[in-house]
């Protein structure tokens, strides 16, 4: 594995702690050896010391409509992040910002592999008391899916957990209301008959192991699970919803007595790295796949750590030669 | 010496502005151009969405540039281009 020799583009303006977080996040990435240049207004970006700035002066807000704000605002940190990867001056990019935003921007900038109906976001998935991720998408790039979609989202699923966790032969699941062939609504089951097929698994290196349920999400049964991006975004959000909740509740429970806080000091540390897997800090951001570079999606309120994390995502799957990976799953030439 | 406002080439009838529009379309919604129609709905029969329109719009624009230049779409009329006709219409009266 190689050390990407271009930087990564870093959207300074996206999010709800920019810029100062994401300058800071900036700052600890570099101090990791990785190569950053942040995408901003100048006169608003403080300490980043000897990190290349490329200047935009708008900056897309984080409500603004997605497509009417990516035309409109040719300058802003977002267009210019991604048009830094297609001209060759960025190996990846990162963003906190709108996330439709970000979507549009890498789309139209960076532009779709050729056979890519649409991108989809990856997002790693906990595994409590694992250092295994799931990998989930679509996560809410697109609300409604073809049959045909779920099959790319699959074949682009499995190099995603490939390059990204290593997982050398990735059993991919379709998300259903049931285990059974037969079970879920007629998308599913018609996806269900495409990802059946054997030729696509061939190419990608996966398998697919049928049907799983929302239960799975952060199981064993699959390592990749594919669904249409509103079902995933609504998993994703119970499921964040849910560890928060329960977390919340352990904390108020460690705190009841004298006796559960001496209880608790005694557990902390076999429960503090339980904790660091469900931090949303450690996730390093969801992945945009199916464009022709490698585009990252850190969580609004992101972090300094969010952020540095995120980025050394973004150059891991450059340094893997994820969008090359991506191209050979997908049977696509490269430009 | 003049300043130059169009780059010398052939001008652009209607028929080519069909085939632009269906070729670029056809790209970004991976159908065959032959599959779209000029009376098909973007919405309705080609399933496109606002960001497909717009990733239309960006192609036409970009190759209509070198034609005219500054040739552009105004944002405020997209929402008026319901069908592929509508897209047609209104390039060619734009380069009119």
């Amino acid at each position: 594995m190689t050390s990407p020799l271009l930087p990564v583009a870093v959207d300074a303006m996206g999010g709800d702690r920019a810029p100062a977080q994401i300058v800071a996040g900036a700052r600890l990435a570099v101090a990791d050896g990785i190569p950053v240049v942040l995408v901003g207004r100048p006169e608003e970006l403080a300490d980043v010391h000897d990190i290349e700035i490329i200047e935009a002066s708008e900056v897309i807000a984080m409500d603004a409509d997605p497509g009417a704000s990516v035309r409109r605002m040719k300058d802003s940190s977002l267009v210019r992040a991604a048009e830094a990867v297609r001209d060759g001056r960025a190996s990846a990019m990162v963003s906190a910002g709108n996330t439709g935003a970000t979507m549009a921007s890498a789309l139209l900038r960076m532009g779709r592999l050729p056979g890519v109906a649409r991108p989809a976001i990856a997002t790693p998935l906990p595994i409590p008391g694992s250092t295994r991720r799931n990998v989930l998408l679509d996560a809410g790039a697109n609300a409604e899916c073809s049959p045909e979609m779920f099959v790319q989202f699959a074949e682009m699923g499995a190099i995603y957990a490939r390059d990204r966790f290593g997982i050398a032969a990735p059993r991919v699941g379709l998300l259903s209301i049931g285990e059974e062939a037969g079970k879920g609504s007629p998308l599913v089951k018609e996806a269900y008959d495409l990802l059946a097929d054997t030729a696509w698994q061939q190419q990608a290196g996966a398998t697919f192991v049928g049907n799983v349920e929302g239960r799975d999400l952060m199981g064993d049964e699959a390592d990749v699970i594919v669904t249409d991006g509103f079902t995933g975004n609504v998993a994703l959000k119970t499921a964040e919803g849910v560890a928060k909740a329960v977390v919340k509740a352990l904390l108020g429970a460690f705190d009841a007595s004298d006796d559960a806080r001496e209880g608790a000091r005694l557990l902390a540390p076999d429960l503090l790295p339980l904790y660091a897997t469900l931090d949303p800090d450690t996730v390093g951001g969801a992945a945009l796949l199916g464009l022709k570079g490698v585009c990252i999606i850190s969580h609004g309120s992101s972090s300094a750590v969010a952020v540095r994390n995120a980025i050394a995502v973004a150059a891991e799957l450059v340094a893997n030669d994820h969008i090359a990976n991506l191209r050979a799953a997908l049977g696509v030439a490269a430009d | 010496m003049p300043a130059e406002t169009h780059v010398e080439q052939g001008p652009l009838d209607r028929a080519a502005i069909v085939t632009l529009v269906q070729e670029r379309l056809a790209e970004i919604l991976e159908i065959e151009p032959d599959a779209i129609s000029e009376g098909d709905s973007f919405a309705d029969d080609l399933d496109a969405d606002s960001l497909a329109l717009i990733e239309l719009v960006e192609a036409i624009e970009e190759e209509l540039s070198e034609r005219s230049v500054g040739f552009r779409i105004d944002d405020e009329d997209l929402e008026d281009l319901k069908t592929v006709r509508d897209a047609v219409d209104y390039v060619h009266g734009r380069l009119g």
